[in-house]
């Protein structure tokens, strides 16, 4: 408490780094200029060959090959992944958040037909409210309103869906053969391993030396 | 890394008045159930505000929480050191960063929250305005502040606002790493030399206080939290907390030979809970609201890191780029 109390008026760093940043001690704090932190984009992860994707989160990026990168660095750090891809928030359509034994499918609005050209588009599923929204396969549309119909046809029967996600793929940012080793050395990295800190041995021996010591 | 309920302001209910009595009663049925509130969900406001402030306030502990540590990173002693210090930092602001996302999709950008932190209108974790002066203060963080951090994020994980728990999720898996370092790290000083064993007890000395405040003012003093406790905000009290992280650490510090400043600390065989000194709230609440030795070390450092990454945002600004709430 005392030594609390002695430190308390110190005021320069006691860090080099910090004392070197420079402008460190001078400039006013203002708010920044608005609207500088970018896009939002979100994020889906593959963790095993044969597994379904899963949403991961969000990341803020400039564009979507930056995006791409951020999600490596936030959402594949550790345990095992294959494949990932991004795509922008905006571009994620959505269908109502249902509960108890509502599927999101019986609220759809009716279908309107798109004069696009037909597109492939993946398909999430909310099952488990709580969770994350899983990939459930593709289908073809020339609209989101279509692809939601086509979802709900092709994936939709007999269980109940919370909340439906379709993307055009055409606006996902994949993960390609080239990027594939960016996973390699993963597994290498065990010093983000809880179990690469084995101190066991050390801690009974310093135990035995106080024992005998005494 | 976080303690939470740092705060003694009360909360007002009054908003609570005007909410539809019928959702309402919906809103705390479900929740009641077990079940998780997602974004589009119906929500009182009292529930989006308190939600944001406390997802915010642990977010920019994260970033902060990085700063003491990280500046450790190029003296740790030898190579392996180096590295998984600089993999724990990394996570800390990975941490940050899946904080900010959750609580943005309760509708505050993560802009205006970064703002809020540099202005200080925001606050985060008071134990991180206390100084790192030694490789031994780094050990500290890592093994009991991370701990402290841990009892405090196992419990929020079985709040009732899905975004924040899936986010806590992943942060308590990455967090066993810290918790183990950290404690990796004690172990090798407190088997060293005297001056290493020294070292550690200095840094103990210093870190005990910040640390049982950590958990927030004692419930004695600490404003009502029925409500946050009935929504699943709030998931056990201050001194809840506190008793757990001292069930199952001091233990593990008197095992290494330590001694904890505190001659009053030992478990009481009637109540089965811990008596200790009361903490300072007094230095607590001086110090939470900027008068500690680092507070404005540590927003100058955020705030000049925002200065010179500014033209950095400017180049990558462009005119198709949309900010938008995220989903999930
Ligand atoms: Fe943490
Ligand atoms: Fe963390
Ligand atoms: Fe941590």
């Amino acid at each position: 408490m005392l030594l609390n109390r002695s430190i308390a008026f110190m005021m320069k760093p006691i860090d080099p780094r910090v004392n070197r940043l420079p402008g460190f001690g001078q400039g006013s704090i203002q708010p920044k200029a608005p609207l500088d932190q970018l896009g939002t984009y979100e994020v889906f992860v593959q963790a095993k060959e044969g597994k379904p994707f899963q949403h991961e989160g969000i990341v803020h990026a400039s564009d979507i090959e930056l995006a791409y990168i951020l999600a490596k660095e936030t959402f594949t750090r550790r345990f095992t992944c294959v494949s990932l891809y991004v795509t922008e928030t905006r571009d994620v359509y959505v269908s109502p958040l249902t509960d108890g034994q509502t599927s999101s499918y019986e609220l759809l609005p009716p279908a309107t037909a798109g004069n696009g050209p037909t597109e492939a588009y993946e398909v999430y599923h909310l099952v488990k409210r709580g969770k994350q929204h899983v990939h459930v396969g593709e289908v073809m549309a020339s609209s989101p309103q279509e692809a939601m119909h086509s979802a709900k046809e092709k994936f939709g029967a007999g269980k109940v869906v919370y909340n439906v996600w379709v993307i055009r793929k055409s606006n996902i940012r994949y993960t390609n053969e080239a990027d594939k080793d960016l996973w390699l050395t993963l597994p290498e990295k065990k010093y983000r391993d809880a179990a690469d800190y084995k101190a066991g041995d050390k801690l009974t021996a310093f135990l035995e030396r106080v024992k005998h010591s005494v | 890394m976080y303690g939470g309920g740092n705060t003694f302001e009360g909360i007002k209910t009054d908003s609570l008045a005007q909410e539809d009595p019928q959702k309402l009663a919906e809103f705390e049925a479900r929740i009641a159930r077990g079940e998780k509130i997602e974004p589009t969900d119906w929500m009182p406001e009292l529930y989006r505000k308190q939600l944001v402030r406390m997802i915010e306030q642990h977010a920019h502990s994260e970033i902060i929480g990085a700063l003491p540590e990280g500046t450790w990173i190029t003296r740790a002693p030898g190579f392996k050191r180096k590295l998984s210090l600089m993999a724990k930092v990394q996570d800390e602001v990975g941490h940050a960063q899946l904080l900010y996302s959750a609580a943005e999709t309760l509708g505050k950008s993560r802009e205006q929250m970064i703002d809020d932190l540099i202005t200080g209108k925001s606050k985060y974790s008071n134990i991180f305005n206390y100084p790192a002066f030694t490789w031994a203060d780094s050990c500290f963080i890592s093994w009991l502040v991370d701990a402290g951090a841990i009892v405090n994020q196992l419990a929020n994980a079985k709040g009732s606002y899905g975004p924040y728990c899936r986010a806590l999720d992943r942060i308590c898996a990455e967090e066993s790493f810290h918790l183990k370092y950290g404690h990796h790290c004690v172990i090798y000083l407190a088997s060293g030399t005297e001056k290493q064993r020294q070292m550690f007890q200095e840094a103990l000395n210093r870190w005990w206080p910040p640390m049982m405040h950590f958990f927030g003012p004692s419930d004695k003093i600490s404003a009502h939290t029925e409500v946050l406790m009935r929504w699943k905000v709030k998931m056990s009290t201050n001194d809840d907390q506190r008793n757990q992280f001292l069930d199952m650490y001091v233990p593990k510090i008197w095992e290494l030979g330590f001694t904890i400043p505190d001659p009053n600390l030992k478990k009481n065989p009637e109540t089965g809970r811990w008596d200790y000194t009361e903490p300072d709230w007094e230095e607590f609440k001086r110090v939470i609201n900027g008068d500690g030795p680092c507070n404005k070390e540590r927003l100058e450092v955020r705030r000049v890191a925002e200065e010179r990454g500014q033209w950095v945002r400017e180049a990558l600004k462009s005119p198709s780029l949309r900010y938008v709430t995220p989903l999930a």
